[in-house]
């Protein structure tokens, strides 16, 4: 994989009025990833996405998109980048073929070459039906896929989804992923939000953000490692009552994070003997295992440290 | 506005007329509704006041006042109804019965045989202004003949002063309201149909989908309008249709200039709904919105009920904002009289003026709502 970063983003701010929707953040992408955006609605996620597809200018800061900037307008950006919003994927009044030509249009590709292109995407996202099949008679899935393929029509550099699987089945979910490392496969960046944890955990990189800021940015992996550098216990109190356990346990020594998920709790230690020590101390008919912390853990531990 | 590309535009208007085709009831509105409007409302608003019920109490009942009622029943507008003798005309008023009332007094034939001066008394409903108004207008003339009829003579008047009605000789009230009822339906469904589209492309996030390739804001505007100026134009051109073979309105004037006149005000229709539409970005109130400034000003303001010069001078202003008023003003210049393009050279200059003003008013908005 080449590592030249694709996309440069430095000390880059977005102010609406008052309002800073998107605080001096820094990062860089390279060509090939797939680099998450994570974080809760208004933590500025889809305002950097709307800016890096040339949607916003930036307040303060650089970004170079592809090696592009604004001093056009984000006119040139718009150009090589992709982009498929949350909101909106297909006019469902009219039928594939003729949403792939609108799409085709605006970019003022050459019919052959959009021809080309539509073969080659519905080969990649195994569309199989008929052009004239109505948008508003596909599953959402599907549809999904296709606004992804209108998106992609002109072989775009980089390629921007926001939120591109809420509201479609969890089975639909899996197929529109792995159909997002073919992509990147291909040697396209793809970038995407989501609020799905499984979904973060397929991303190379992911970066954290809250209220504007980037908290944190690493692979699934190392996000973990470093926010939980011992071991983590899931408990299981097994109806028992958990109360009295659970203020003990939260006074223990190189305890690190304790957090409810369901009707089990997940301890995280400084090491292993703070560990034992801390869980030597419950009921017999409570249990105690040894697991990996999730990026949900993650996501709590640095957001609430965030807080802190 | 460097860099507009028409093939862009294009594939918008294209999409557009996707959208219309798939969508049979904006067809229908578009092309049904005004042929429907001006139908219904070509037959039914008639200034011309008829039949008027005329309550009379003739306390004289001789041969001077039977000519006065004849008089009076033979002119066409006037329809007798005897009062109670015990009630008097008056009653028959207050109650509603009658909307005028001829009150001769007694002796009113042997004073005129006499060579003296009668009066006979004339009551009139005043509650309703419009209706008083067309039944004052006919008295004078009956005045007239009964003055000739009744004294025998003719009467020899210092000066007279006659009437002749040009372009509309009979004051036939349907060529006047028909061309103008066609504007305002015309006007009120562009400023409808064009608010609708772009602000649906709002509400449903697609707009955002557009801005995220190439094509430019006015490229935007341009694709849109185009479809819907060419649905009302089809619309205007039943319209004219009907106008012409149901009403018989006259065509004295050019169609070339009145197409033009119809393209002018199309475009400023549009322009209307666009910048409607960018301003509310809601479908709901985009529609409430283009049916208040669509159908209000251009019923009361335009001067298609109320002439523009007796407004006060603050509304006179007030109307050259409105395209209406400039179309109203072309359309029947050259529908009834045949106005040339030098007579129309105001309202044509007006029309594009506003419509120029207003699409740049959106195309601003547009552009910094994007920001």
């Amino acid at each position: 994989m080449n590592p030249a970063p694709v996309l440069e983003v430095r000390d880059l701010s977005i102010k609406f009025g008052d309002f800073t929707a998107v605080d001096n953040i820094s990062f860089s992408v390279n060509r090939g990833e797939i680099f998450g955006f994570l974080g809760a609605n208004g933590a500025g996620k889809t305002t950097t996405i709307r800016m890096l597809c040339g949607l916003l200018e930036p307040t303060s800061g650089s970004a170079l998109v592809g090696g592009l900037g604004f001093e056009d307008g984000g006119k040139g950006i718009k150009k090589i980048v992709g982009y498929m919003s949350q909101k909106f994927t297909l006019y469902n009044d009219l039928t594939v073929g003729e949403n792939l030509d609108f799409a085709a249009g605006l970019r003022k590709l050459e019919p052959a070459y959009a021809k080309k292109r539509r073969k080659e995407l519905f080969e990649l996202i195994g569309f199989a039906r008929p052009l004239s099949t109505m948008v508003a008679s596909l599953p959402g899935g599907v549809k999904q896929e296709l606004a992804l393929a209108a998106a992609m029509l002109h072989d775009p550099e980089i390629v921007f989804l926001d939120e591109p699987t809420s509201g479609v089945a969890p089975s639909s979910r899996a197929r529109f992923w792995s159909l997002i490392r073919r992509i990147t496969g291909l040697g396209k960046t793809v970038i995407v939000t989501t609020h799905y944890m499984d979904e973060a955990e397929q991303c190379g990189r992911i970066a954290l953000m809250r209220t504007g800021r980037l908290i944190a940015l690493d692979s699934p992996a190392e996000l973990k490692r470093t926010a939980f550098p011992g071991p983590m216990a899931e408990i299981d109190f097994k109806g028992g009552d958990a109360a009295a356990f659970i203020s003990g346990l939260a006074k223990a020594a190189g305890l690190l994070e304790l957090s409810p998920h369901g009707m089990r709790w997940h301890a995280a230690f400084r090491d292993k003997a703070a560990m034992d020590a801390a869980l030597s101390a419950l009921p017999r008919s409570a249990s105690a295992g040894l697991i990996q912390p999730s990026l949900e853990d993650v996501f709590i531990r640095l957001i609430e440290g965030a807080e802190r | 506005m460097n860099g507009f590309n028409i093939h862009r535009a294009y594939s918008i208007a294209r999409k557009e007329v996707m959208h219309i085709l798939r969508d049979p009831f904006t067809l229908a509105l578009a092309l049904g509704l005004p042929v429907m409007l001006v139908t219904f409302f070509g037959f039914a608003i008639d200034y011309e006041v008829k039949n008027i019920k005329l309550a009379v109490s003739d306390r004289d009942n001789g041969p001077a006042s039977r000519r006065l009622k004849e008089i009076f029943s033979s002119s066409g507008y006037f329809h007798l109804v005897e009062s109670d003798p015990g009630a008097g005309p008056v009653a028959l008023v207050d109650s509603g019965r009658a909307a005028a009332a001829l009150y001769i007094e007694p002796g009113f034939s042997k004073k005129i045989k006499g060579g003296g001066s009668v009066e006979a008394q004339f009551v009139l409903d005043g509650s309703d202004n419009s209706k008083a108004g067309a039944i004052m207008g006919y008295l004078p003339g009956i005045q007239r003949s009964a003055l000739s009829k009744l004294a025998g003579t003719q009467v020899r008047e210092p000066f007279s002063v006659e009437t002749r009605f040009l372009y509309n000789p009979e004051l036939n009230s349907r060529w006047f309201t028909v061309p103008g009822l066609a504007a305002i339906i015309i006007g009120l469904l562009a400023i409808l149909l064009t608010a609708m589209t772009v602000a649906r492309e709002w509400e449903n996030g697609s707009m955002e989908l557009l801005l995220s390739t190439p094509v430019r804001p006015l490229e935007i505007m341009a694709g849109k309008l185009a479809p819907y100026g060419a649905l009302v134009l089809a619309g205007v051109f039943f319209v004219y249709l009907l106008s012409r073979l149901v009403f018989g309105v006259p065509f004295a004037g050019s169609h070339l200039l009145y197409l033009a006149a119809c393209l002018l005000f199309v475009t400023a229709a549009l322009s209307q709904g666009l910048l409607i539409s960018v301003v509310t970005r809601q479908q709901q109130i985009a529609m409430q919105f283009g049916m208040i400034t669509g159908l209000l000003p251009s019923m009361l303001l335009s001067g298609f009920i109320f002439p523009v010069e007796s407004m006060p001078r603050f509304f006179q202003y007030l109307t050259m904002l409105l395209p209406p008023r400039w179309f109203m003003a072309a359309a029947r210049g050259i529908t009834l009289k045949g106005a040339d393009l030098g007579e129309l050279a105001v309202p044509f200059l007006a029309l594009g003026l506003l419509s120029a003003g207003m699409l740049t008013l959106a195309l601003i908005k547009f552009k910094t709502d994007l920001e």
